[in-house]
């Protein structure tokens, strides 16, 4: 019980600050999270005991919406649903919008994750950012950069996650900023809104790995709270190809700078 | 807690079918990785990014419409297996008749964004003695080179020494920018790739 009330003052306390240096309106305007570097350690094969170092980086705070990507069409007519070219996505590229230019809102809700998109199209929109789509090492670090004020509190979250993992239900996602995930750094719903395009989403040594039980089980024998998550993505991932287009994949953006004319968390507005 | 076993066993049937399609590898990192399948059927000119050459020029894909492309992925600090990529190259380039080789693009794209700026390239294409008309040496945008191997079917990947990992391909595409030829490996038979572009252009 006294975890949930934590939970509850640290939350409004966020909300508290994240009011505070939240731009004024401007909603389709991406916050940019400065995420410094570290290191983690992945669930990936890697060399016995060597953590993986990842530099400094900047990332969307919340995943990329429909109303933004509805921007990025309006501005790029050659990613509309009717016109982008086969080669870049399969059938089903934003096939719930209404039309090109409509996504139909009542439906989907504007402050939704977009998802139906492909690995290219969510590249391209990165791009037209001034961006990229982070890594994979970039976004497994980011994820696992959480607090938890006790076991209690981190169990409750693993046992979340199992829940949420065994059934993304791609027909009512919520709203992006709506899970209450949220990284010391201040990058929100990692966990829980949607799965997400990274870079290099089916690492090459993905060839190497023959994923067999020992080595689901050896992966959530790490001991971390995130080995479980982080190994079902890992493995969800490997199924994907660059032209996929499903409900349960969004995606943000990372950035090597913060843009000029963008806004920054942790006191780096410019 | 069935849903989530049945949850992870559905993904592992999809991984064990993957890891059954990959040849197998011995686990060292430097070796070459299989190319990545492609859709021969759609053309690579829809990628409509910039890319500069090692004479500091502008290239977009789409400019080379209308002539066949032999392209390339290498980066410029690979010293064993890449100079033998190139001379691949150069020798599918050479072995077509020169009144060809005046219609052929070869672009020779390096994925190693951080180090391969367009001065590198140049003096790159200056030591392989391949600094001549037709012959572009490419860097770009890292998000727009990545797009652009993963549609050739490329697969790359730094390793922790700031080499690559990286498939060795080279790839003719057709006067619309399709994929017509794929030869993957070094020193293999370029014959058939050279005949392919010499029908292109007396199909012209």
């Amino acid at each position: 019980m006294r975890s949930q009330t934590n939970i509850s003052v640290f939350a409004s306390m966020l909300i508290f600050v994240m009011t505070a240096f939240m731009p004024e309106s401007v909603s389709s305007q991406a916050v940019k999270v400065s995420v410094p570097a570290g290191s983690f350690h992945s669930v990936l094969p890697e060399v016995k005991g060597e953590p993986i170092l990842v530099d400094s980086f900047y990332m969307d705070e919340i995943a990329v919406t429909n109303e933004q990507y509805l921007e990025f069409v309006k501005a790029n007519p050659e990613w509309r649903r009717s016109e982008i070219p086969p080669i870049f996505t399969n059938a089903g590229y934003l096939r719930e919008w209404r039309s090109d230019l409509d996504p139909g809102y009542e439906n989907l809700g504007e402050d939704r994750p977009v998802t139906r998109v492909s690995w290219y199209a969510a590249n391209e929109y990165c791009s037209a950012q001034g961006g990229r789509l982070p890594t994979l090492n970039e976004w497994e670090y980011s994820a696992q950069l959480m607090n938890f004020n006790s076991e209690a509190e981190m169990n409750k979250f693993s046992a979340g996650l199992i829940n949420w993992y065994s059934g993304i239900d791609v027909n009512n996602l919520q709203e992006v900023g709506s899970t209450q995930i949220e990284t010391i750094h201040g990058v929100k719903d990692q966990f829980g809104l949607v799965m997400e395009w990274v870079e290099d989403f089916k690492p090459i040594i993905a060839d190497e790995l023959s994923l067999d039980c020992g080595t689901v089980g050896r992966m959530n024998t790490l001991g971390s709270v995130y080995s479980y998550a982080a190994s079902i993505r890992y493995i969800t991932r490997m199924s994907f190809n660059p032209k996929i287009t499903t409900g349960m994949v969004g995606f943000r953006c990372a950035y090597d700078e913060p843009a000029p004319s963008s806004q920054t968390q942790n006191g780096e507005s410019l | 807690m069935k849903t989530i076993i049945a949850f992870t066993l559905s993904f592992l049937g999809i991984l064990s079918l993957e890891a059954f399609a990959q040849h197998s590898h011995n686990g060292h990192e430097k070796e070459a990785l299989n190319a990545g399948t492609v859709h021969a059927d759609h053309s690579l000119y829809h990628l409509d990014s910039e890319f500069t050459d090692h004479r500091n020029e502008v290239v977009k894909l789409g400019d080379l419409q209308g002539e066949p492309v032999i392209v390339v992925l290498f980066y410029g600090n690979c010293t064993q297996v890449c100079p033998i990529l190139i001379q691949d190259t150069w020798r599918l380039y050479s072995s077509l008749d020169e009144s060809i080789q005046q219609k052929v693009n070869v672009l020779a794209v390096s994925f190693d964004t951080e180090n391969d700026s367009p001065d590198v390239l140049k003096k790159y294409a200056e030591y392989e003695e391949l600094d001549i008309p037709g012959w572009h040496f490419l860097t770009g945008k890292h998000t727009d080179i990545k797009m652009l191997a993963t549609m050739l079917g490329v697969k790359y990947q730094q390793t922790s020494d700031g080499h690559f990992a990286h498939s060795n391909l080279v790839t003719v595409l057709d006067t619309e920018g399709k994929v017509a030829q794929r030869v993957e490996g070094l020193n293999q038979p370029l014959e058939k790739a050279a005949r392919i572009i010499e029908e292109m252009l007396k199909n012209l």
